[in-house]
């Protein structure tokens, strides 16, 4: 969907139009339609890797059966399945740090972060559509035969179904006063806001209501938030068959990593959007130090669990388990492992700088969240593919996987499908919300 | 009602792997797949090897991980212990093939035009045809398209669609018919017993009280129902001597 579709109202010239709308929306500059039409490109070019995928079996990846065929069966889908699902932790956190803690000054940035969970969820939802071969039989045989007991039925239904409703929900209910006030000027957009205000009224009990609603949303959706991502760390943790995996670890580990990665798409995202609608002076360093703040809490968090892992599964390790550990640790993917470590520790260290003097910067604060995007990702394929190809429990030879252009060409499909439909959002919609005063 | 299990007398196997022809044949697998394995593994360090021979069926397990972690239920176990897979209810999300702690699960990664294209038989050349007098390609087990037992599901073997997982079936087309499995029939040194662990007086359970033995991985609480007797399970040390086939079906 393209602004160009939405239809155009009539200039009325009304007494209270100012005829122009905040943040640049429905301004297309020349960057913004390179950016646009570089990201339909990318997209593109992964749809046509998932149609070769669909008309020729997943022969074409590289993913290749477990035990005789040496290979690994789940490979990057997955691992970005796990990772998109993990960034979807943002939105809702920051949004129940405001509701419930009332910190006002993440205010700027609360709708970023509830954009960044919807994106997400769709984008992980769809990871996991291309890992299969027949998707539509998928979703009916879910319909139809669905098992509770499986930790995969949690994944459709809690994360990708409950979680992404409850936040769309979230997101439409903080955004309709936005849609009323610029509902008020003549813009092209004029009856779309409309459509969505859905005669809202901007009025003092009309706020109270909002506060209170949002309130309680935010605190029915946080336990959902811990459920679902936990229910991906079951996905492996309740696994005995690989070695690696079985660990009541496992859950919250994922909770948290998903908390880095989130709190790390929201800063980078954040950042972007600050100087592309011109919003500095409402998207100020007082954000960043605060999302920095709450990132140090986590990644502390999670490099405490790395580290009561890694001296778990080289302590007095199990043979299979021996295998594996040696092959993160100095073998075959010492490399991802060190690499990841080294980008979370470098991480947390400028953090901890930052904290300490009390000088935060939004470049530095920008950079941590490149850096423990590096490492969740890193992570997650670690956890996802070595327990496949490394100590398995029979004699079967040790397996290799190296993901092929087809599976990468979809992945970068997915995250500019997810940058495209956050940039239209962007020229459709006030990303950060209006303020108080912005009432007519 | 039956319960059926394999016994696998491990001093009697030489590693021939008939067995893993049989089945081949029986359920027209794929190139690259075998529902029946015959590991070959080295132990020891040379000259001080032990070589050894080890067919790996599916363990049927009577707690199975595969079947727990199925989210549509098209893995499931029937009353008779035998776990199938429904490949009209599969979705292909390979779940039951990472949970699986035996490696006996094999995805349909191609189509079965290519899967079986790459036999590299001209079936056209006169001289095959002669030999073949007409009858490939290809040989289709017709048993493998029909509905089974009284659950009436399409478990047997089907056409190895692209997209859905598979398994050993104890050959259940076989089994319904009061047959053996193929690679028990074929075994030459009647290394393999088929047969019901429920009746005490059956063969198979006779064969298996007169004999120690062990199950494969049995600490994981799978409750596997293939039992291996006259040998040793394979320790952290034990290998296969054959490169793995990775380069099959690439």
């Amino acid at each position: 969907m393209t602004a160009g579709t939405i239809p155009t109202t009539e200039p009325k010239g009304g007494h209270q139009s100012t005829g122009e709308l905040p943040q640049k929306i429905g301004q297309l500059s020349p960057s913004w339609i390179v950016f646009f039409v570089a990201m339909l490109a990318v997209t593109a070019v992964g749809f046509y890797a998932y149609l070769l995928q669909v008309n020729n079996g997943l022969i074409v990846t590289g993913l290749r059966g477990l035990g005789t065929m040496a290979g690994a069966t789940w490979g990057l889908y997955v691992a970005y399945y796990v990772y998109f699902i993990g960034v979807s932790f943002a939105g809702i956190t920051v949004a129940a740090l405001i509701r419930i803690f009332r910190i006002e000054k993440l205010e700027p940035v609360a709708r970023i972060g509830e954009l960044l969970t919807v994106v997400s969820l769709i984008l992980g939802a769809l990871a996991i559509m291309a890992d299969l071969e027949h998707p539509w039989r998928a979703i009916v045989n879910l319909f139809k035969y669905g098992r509770p007991q499986s930790p995969f039925f949690g994944t459709f239904t809690m994360v990708i179904a409950g979680y992404l409703f409850a936040s769309l929900v979230y997101l439409y209910v903080t955004s309709r006063r936005d849609a009323a006030l610029l509902a008020e000027r003549d813009s092209r957009f004029k009856r779309l806001y409309r459509f969505l205000a859905a005669g809202y009224t901007d009025t003092r009990a009309q706020r109270r209501l909002d506060r209170r609603v949002t309130f309680w949303l935010a605190i029915t959706i946080l336990p959902l938030l811990v459920i679902a991502h936990s229910t991906v760390g079951f996905v492996f943790g309740l696994q005995a068959g690989r070695p690696g995996w079985f660990g009541a670890l496992q859950a919250p580990g994922f909770v948290v990593l998903a908390g880095v990665s989130g709190i790390g798409n929201l800063i980078m995202l954040a950042a972007i959007v600050r100087s592309a609608t011109r919003t500095k002076g409402r998207i100020t360093i007082d954000a960043f130090s605060w999302l920095g703040k709450l990132l140090l809490g986590l990644l502390i968090t999670y490099l405490y669990f790395t580290a009561v892992e890694i001296l778990t599964i080289t302590y007095q390790p199990g043979a299979s388990e021996l295998t594996l550990s040696e092959a993160l640790l100095s073998g075959t993917y010492a490399w991802i492992f060190w690499g990841a470590i080294a980008s979370l520790v470098i991480a947390a260290v400028l953090l901890i700088w930052q904290a300490l003097t009390r000088r935060w910067s939004i470049g530095l604060v920008v950079a941590t969240g490149v850096l423990v995007n590096i490492g969740a990702v890193a992570k997650r394929y670690l956890i996802v593919v070595p327990s496949q190809t490394h100590g398995q429990l029979l004699p079967y030879s040790t397996g290799t996987y190296t993901p092929n252009w087809v599976e990468w060409a979809i992945v970068f499909g997915l995250f500019a499908l997810g940058a495209l439909m956050i940039g239209v959002f962007m020229k459709i919609f006030p990303i950060v919300p209006l303020e108080e005063t912005d009432t007519p | 009602m039956a319960k059926y299990a394999m016994a696998v007398d491990l001093g009697r196997c030489q590693g021939c792997r008939a067995c893993m022809e049989a089945c081949k044949i029986e359920n027209n697998t794929p190139q690259g797949v075998f529902w029946m394995y015959v590991f070959r593994t080295e132990t020891g360090e040379y000259p001080h090897t032990k070589l050894d021979f080890m067919p790996r069926p599916c363990q049927q397990c009577n707690n199975p991980p595969c079947v727990k972690v199925c989210p549509v239920g098209a893995r499931f176990q029937r009353e008779d212990g035998i776990v199938l897979t429904d490949y009209d209810r599969c979705i292909g999300c390979r779940y039951c093939e990472v949970a699986c702690p035996y490696g006996v699960n094999y995805y349909n990664w191609r189509t079965p035009e290519e899967a079986f294209a790459d036999y590299g038989t001209d079936y056209g050349d006169p001289q095959v045809a002669a030999v073949t007098g007409g009858l490939i390609p290809p040989y289709k087990n017709p048993d493998l398209a029909r509905l089974q037992g009284k659950e009436q599901r399409l478990t047997a073997g089907s056409a190895h669609n692209v997209g859905v997982m598979e398994k050993c079936t104890f050959c259940v087309q076989r089994v319904d018919k009061g047959l053996e499995p193929a690679c028990v029939d074929v075994c030459p040194v009647h290394a393999l017993h088929f047969g019901d662990i429920e009746d005490e007086n059956s063969p198979i359970s006779q064969y298996i009280n007169q004999r120690t033995g062990f199950k494969l991985l049995e600490e994981l609480g799978t409750e596997p129902s293939v039992f291996y007797l006259n040998g040793t399970p394979p320790g952290p040390d034990t290998r296969e001597i054959e490169r793995p086939l990775t380069e099959v079906g690439s």
